[in-house]
């Protein structure tokens, strides 16, 4: 009995605990981040290992793995520095050499691009044009995405040069190059079962899961080995775990922290914070079948009810930028080159008076012929923005007295197909390869199937085929302003926010910035001090 | 001769239900094959989704074609079938491996937290459920009874998340997410077993006090048997049978994983991989998934059946004759 009595005492003992610990929550905030020790510089040796928590890796993500050439796969090759590209992108999304030196436009078909002469892989075998060609050729016969993308005909190699020939002029080639899919790996050392693969880059993936990735630095790393010995990049879906993660030291870094969280970290001395403006656009297509969206006042008078600076702010917690174009406004063709409709609910009501529509039943709704103006709002939830972009619009609209009706759903598809909503808002990576081709042509060709609100334009039309064929970057960034103040000045589409993407750091951590692209996390530069 | 008897009736027992699975097995990943396809969208769509882009309509048709789901959901049904019949449960959709191998990469750990916490379920609850029934509303049954309540009364993600706060962040004793060897399964398994020991503390208890109220205690107690001969011998054995049944059905569910304290904590077991295989709608994985499921609960159950069998001779015996 005596033991029976003992047992139930501790057990009892650790409930309470544990009760209590539930209640006084809030009182031991202050001590959380108190620690400077960091069991990043691994005990007794001096080798340095990062730890780094993210949300974006994983099996749902499509990247578990680090075969370039499967899904999404290559992101997470080239983000934790195993893979790298021939070119990669700078902060204003423009091209800077990578493994390759430059690149020479032959013709509208051909492309001979220039490799670095002192790259190895992680085996020690020389990066030659050989390999190059090798390693494009298994991307263009297994990925699902890049045959199209680049439309090559042919590949040559001759020691240190590597040609390509497209079958039609493709003007963002090098940009295309650059999607991490892109990543050089030796294909000749094969790749494993787990699809580690052996690449270029600063780091060597000692093991890879689906859960983590374990990466010692690479010695002979042409652009100067690594500081860091050793990362873990450890996969934390769950947004809590992972605040509570780095709170305890256990983790260096972090990606993808919820919006709430990230408060707990700004202004405090012992983290820091860095963001960059995404090209991950929010927006929202008028459906030009609805009758009522057909009168361009209308559509305009939405556009001027739609409250960005207050949905980045208040909703987001200041984690998106508002938008202006499609593009953030670090590209050359960026938001600043374009003018869209202001927020003014006044200038708003007038156009809706201009429309027609009034208050004649005192309601607190504009209507025409009897029928009050009800917009029919589709959206879907798998991005966490997007519901708060339908409350927030919600609230502004109902103040020009149009009445919204939200209906976010993942069943979407359905009611595109239908044709069953007036607006509907999504989130799409608009220019994932620093080039705009990409996002007009998949969201106001004629023919696709991401032009979901049906919107036509002649003007548009022609400069897109002149888009397809112009080689010079100047003249395609102007083209792209172009085509964005004609899709502006129709009110074909509002452009409310861009993602900001934020990584989290403890204090002494360098050279991790978050890059406008979420291509490029893990560099040689990463160091703890 | 009687055991032999015995020992063939529950041969003939168990080999019955387990051909019972056969029916139960194509029922359930039917209906399930069927439930998936009135869900909209795809593991396609899924993916570029996560991704942000919309591929044109050539890729993604390809894609499906390349996977088969442009195919009638009968015609893929019985493809899938026909593949497991030949020993083959297909690639995932999504990460392309062999779902049967990452399955069973998924499993020890689900196995290891199940028989962890229940560890840790019956070394607490039975003697605090004895206990509090033996010292009936006196100050110990009282604190008992609350602590149950307080124990039944937290959700799982809640108190998870305490606990982490606590033994992580703030005691640093602990690590917050997985992996780390033997340290890393005392957060989910005191989790997990919390809960489980406030509700079984509660069923012992109720039992016991059901049993101390039978006329054979009293019956023992007045020919001088030591209470607590009564309590291990006689009590606590009939008690067992309550005990028995929700074990049953706990280890049953704890064996299909925990998908949000495997969430929380990073745990890699089974649970998360069916959540995350349900919201890409990979069809092979979840369909691995849900005959796992299938073949545990009637195997427990099974399991609960013989246990029974050898518990209550009122059962045996009346099967038996």
């Amino acid at each position: 009995m005596r033991i029976l009595k003992l047992v139930a005492v501790l057990a009892s003992v650790g409930v309470i605990a544990t009760s209590l610990v539930g209640c006084g929550n809030s009182n031991s905030q202050n001590s959380t981040a108190s620690m400077t020790d960091s069991a990043s510089t691994g005990g007794l040796t001096s080798e340095k290992v990062f730890n780094y928590g993210t949300t974006a890796y994983g099996v749902a993500m499509g990247n578990a793995g680090l075969d370039p050439h499967i899904s999404y796969m290559g992101w997470s090759s080239v983000r934790y520095g195993v893979g790298e590209t021939l070119f990669k992108f700078n902060e204003a999304m423009e091209l800077e050499p990578w493994l390759a030196t430059s690149y020479e436009q032959v013709d509208d078909t051909t492309i001979i691009i220039y490799l670095r002469d002192d790259v190895t892989f992680h085996n020690g075998n020389k990066m030659t044009g050989q390999a190059v060609k090798k390693c494009f050729e298994r991307l263009l016969e297994k990925h699902d995405r890049a045959p199209m993308d680049l439309d090559v005909n042919s590949i040559d190699a001759d020691g240190q040069t590597v040609t390509f020939t497209t079958n039609k002029p493709n003007p963002a080639f090098v940009n295309a190059i650059c999607d991490p899919y892109g990543a050089i790996i030796d294909v000749d050392a094969g790749i494993t079962e787990d699809d580690n693969v052996v690449g270029t880059g600063p780091y060597i993936a000692e093991k890879v899961s689906p859960t983590e990735i374990n990466l010692k630095s690479y010695d002979n790393y042409w652009s100067g080995k690594a500081k860091v010995d050793k990362v873990n990049v450890k996969s934390i879906t769950d947004g809590d775990t992972l605040t509570m993660a780095l709170q305890s030291g256990e983790i260096d870094a972090t990606q993808g922290l919820p919006y709430a969280s990230l408060s707990l970290f700004q202004n405090h001395t012992d983290y820091t914070i860095s963001s960059a403006d995404t090209s991950r656009l929010y927006m929202m297509a008028y459906n030009y079948k609805t009758e009522v969206l057909q009168d361009v006042n209308v559509r305009k008078a939405i556009a001027s009810a739609i409250d960005k600076e207050g949905f980045t702010k208040t909703l987001l917690n200041g984690n998106g930028t508002p938008a202006v174009g499609a593009f953030p406004s670090n590209f050359t063709f960026g938001n600043e080159k374009v003018t869209a409709p202001a927020y003014d609910l006044e200038a708003a009501k007038q156009l809706l008076t201009e429309a027609g529509y009034t208050d004649t039943n005192g309601d607190g709704y504009v209507d025409k012929n009897g029928q009050n103006l009800t917009i029919r709002w589709l959206t879907y939830t798998s991005r966490q923005e997007l519901p708060k972009l339908a409350e927030s619009a919600q609230a502004t609209l109902k103040q020009i007295g149009i009445d919204v009706k939200v209906n976010a759903t993942d069943n979407y598809k359905d009611f595109l197909k239908k044709g069953d909503f007036d607006i509907y808002a999504s989130a799409f990576v608009a220019a994932p390869t620093g080039d705009s081709q990409y996002f007009f042509m998949t969201h106001l060709d004629d023919n696709s199937v991401g032009n979901t609100g049906s919107y036509h334009s002649e003007r548009i039309q022609e400069l897109m085929n002149q888009l397809r064929i112009e080689f010079d970057t100047d003249k395609r960034s102007d083209l792209a302003i172009q085509i964005q103040q004609q899709v502006l000045d129709d009110n074909a589409y509002t452009f409310a926010s861009h993602l900001k993407m934020s990584f989290v750091t403890k204090k002494g951590v360098t050279g991790f910035t978050a890059h406008p692209s979420d291509y490029y996390e893990i560099t040689n530069k990463l160091d703890i001090n | 001769m009687y055991v032999r008897r015995r020992r063939c009736y529950i041969v003939k027992y168990v080999l019955k239900r387990l051909f019972m699975v056969i029916p139960i097995l194509l029922g359930i990943t039917f209906l399930s094959f069927a439930l998936m396809q009135t869900a909209s969208g795809d593991v396609i769509d899924a993916i570029y989704e996560q991704a942000g882009g919309v591929p044109s309509e050539e890729i993604v048709a390809a894609k499906r074609a390349e996977l088969g789901l442009d195919k009638p959901f009968i015609v893929q049904y019985f493809i899938w079938l026909g593949g497991v019949l030949t020993g083959n449960m297909g690639n995932s959709y999504v990460s392309n491996r062999p779902v049967f191998q990452d399955f069973m990469s998924h499993l020890p750990a689900t196995v290891i937290l199940t028989l962890s916490s229940i560890f840790i379920t019956v070394l607490f609850s039975i003697p605090l459920g004895i206990l509090s029934a033996v010292k009936h509303n006196k100050i110990t049954d009282y604190i008992i009874r609350i602590l149950t309540f307080v124990g039944n009364a937290m959700p799982g993600f809640f108190l998870s998340l305490v606990l982490l706060y606590l033994f992580s962040v703030q005691l640093k004793w602990l690590p917050a997410t997985g992996n780390n060897g033997f340290v890393s399964i005392i957060l989910p398994t005191v989790t997990l077993a919390i809960a489980m020991t406030a509700k079984y503390t509660r069923q012992v208890r109720a039992a016991v006090l059901d049993e101390l109220k039978k006329d054979y205690v009293l019956g023992a107690r007045s020919r001088g048997v030591k209470e607590r001969i009564i309590l291990y011998f006689s009590v606590l054995k009939s008690s067992l049978l309550t005990i028995v049944t929700l074990l049953g059905l706990s280890i049953g569910s704890l064996l299909g994983g925990t998908a949000i304290i495997e969430s929380i904590f990073m745990w890699p077991g089974v649970g998360k991989l069916a959540v995350d295989a349900i919201t890409m709608r990979d069809y092979p994985v979840i369909q691995m998934y849900v005959i796992w499921m299938a073949v545990i609960f009637v195997v427990i159950n099974l399991l609960t059946d013989i246990i029974y069998y050898y518990l209550d001779p009122r059962i045996r015996l009346q099967k038996e004759r």
